[in-house]
């Protein structure tokens, strides 16, 4: 039996080979990731954390259940987003509506890297730039608003980004472009740029 | 924003609905599915461009100017439109599998469809030189005259006396330079042919087209005969046993390619 201590050491590929013959190892995932997804959840989706929560539990229910399909072929971090990103999908389809927008939760240096990126200028307060971006983004289409997070709150990197909303390098390099161009738009709009 | 035992929620689901993990066979089973119906396709667009290949090489291109028809014309009325539908399905279906694939996403769509049709290509092509194509048209047409009337384009171009093309089965020897014809539609014609005209032999019940001039219901005077490529097995389902029609038996009757 292994401990928790070595458990929390053991990289993401070695512990699913544990948890398919002990149950117990995948409460290290849901721990690993259970904030990150969470987050990511909630920026692309803004729904309430009650529905955030159930959406978190059902992904991890189908993360236990096709553990089996998990290969090495690409990251298990991109895996378990790549089930977040499609349950989000299905509740959005589900919904058929736009959720009520909230607050994007983005740290000072993604607002000020995404704020580089579209070259806006920098006369804005740390907390009204951030306020401003996030608005930005959420005005976005949410295949653009996806991948912006993806990149820039995230931190995926596009090889990332490719196998988590499963399309080729190319389109998430010219998605990337039109959601930057789109953001520069809705920013120029408040007069930003 | 943190949830407190949440690894415990979900072990406790887990035990409580006695969720275990999907087999690897049940992956494996999928992923070969996928590649199983995908091959499936490839091998039925191979089939489909074999067969149109054998379709174009006797579309009588070179007989434009005797047909009096204009290459584009030509190219209209014996284009095989609905085995150009059905190659489409069939790329689509490779497409929509490779890209189910476990990295088939990886790969831009142009780039599929082009692997998808350059492959169904080649392998038409390997069809078209062991005669696979040739011989499943054959059969198909044999076997159900409604594919030869649908799907061979070759059998309504050939059959149109009012423009001097006739196709049909000889269906008596030749005497005093005339012979019997039934056409797809069962009627029998009188061909009249050349006294010069080069004599081959031809075999009754063989499916020949006939180049000339409609000049009754029912005689047709010929310039040219030709032997039936694709379209033939439609009439070999009418076959010599036909009860309006001599035994078998060689005649002399002028043919050319």
């Amino acid at each position: 039996m292994i401990n928790n201590l070595e458990l929390e050491k053991k990289t993401d590929e070695e512990l699913v080979i544990i948890i398919l013959e002990n149950q117990s190892a995948f409460s290290c995932v849901v721990n690993r990731y259970k904030d990150k997804l969470l987050r990511y959840i909630r920026r692309i989706s803004n729904v309430g954390l009650e529905e955030a929560e159930d959406m978190l539990q059902n992904i991890f229910i189908k993360v236990y259940l096709n553990l089996n399909e998990f290969d090495d072929g690409l990251k298990f971090s991109s895996w378990i987003y790549r089930i977040a990103h499609n349950e989000v999908i299905d509740n959005y389809r589900k919904r058929k509506v736009r959720p009520q927008l909230l607050d994007i939760d983005i740290q000072d240096s993604q607002a000020k890297e995404l704020a580089g990126d579209t070259n806006i200028i920098e006369e804005l307060s740390r907390e009204e730039l951030k306020h401003e971006v996030s608005d930005a983004i959420n005005k976005l289409d949410l295949k653009f608003q996806e991948i912006i997070i993806l990149k820039y709150i995230e931190e995926k990197d596009y090889q990332e980004i490719s196998d988590i909303i499963k399309k080729p390098l190319g389109t998430v390099a010219s998605r990337m472009n039109k959601a930057k161009a789109e953001l520069k738009k809705v920013l120029a709009n408040k007069n930003f740029s | 924003m943190e949830i407190k035992n949440l690894d415990e929620k979900i072990l406790q689901q887990l035990q409580a609905h006695k969720i275990k993990p999907k087999g690897r066979w049940y992956f494996l089973l999928k992923n070969y599915s996928i590649w199983f119906v995908g091959i499936l396709a490839l091998l039925a667009a191979g089939t489909a461009v074999s067969i149109m290949i054998y379709f174009f090489r006797y579309s009588d291109f070179g007989m434009r100017g005797e047909i009096n028809k204009s290459w584009a014309e030509m190219l209209i009325l014996t284009m095989p439109y609905l085995w150009i539908l059905f190659l489409g399905i069939f790329v689509f279906v490779i497409y929509y599998n490779l890209k189910h694939t476990k990295t088939g996403y990886r790969y831009p769509i142009w780039l599929i469809i082009t692997v998808a049709v350059s492959a169904s290509i080649f392998l038409g092509g390997f069809f078209t030189l062991i005669g696979w194509g040739e011989e499943l048209d054959e059969m198909l047409e044999k076997q159900t005259p409604v594919y030869g009337q649908m799907m061979n384009p070759h059998i309504a171009f050939w059959s149109n006396p009012e423009e001097g093309r006739l196709l049909g089965i000889t269906s008596s020897p030749l005497k005093d330079n005339e012979f019997n014809l039934v056409d797809k539609d069962d009627k029998e014609w009188t061909i009249v042919t050349r006294e010069e005209d080069e004599k081959f032999m031809i075999v009754i019940g063989q499916p020949i087209r006939l180049l000339g001039e409609k000049k009754s219901d029912t005689r047709f005077e010929v310039i040219r005969i030709m032997p039936m490529m694709p379209g033939r097995g439609f009439f070999k389902h009418m076959g010599p046993g036909r009860p309006n029609m001599s035994p078998p038996m060689m005649s002399p009757i002028p043919m050319t390619r």
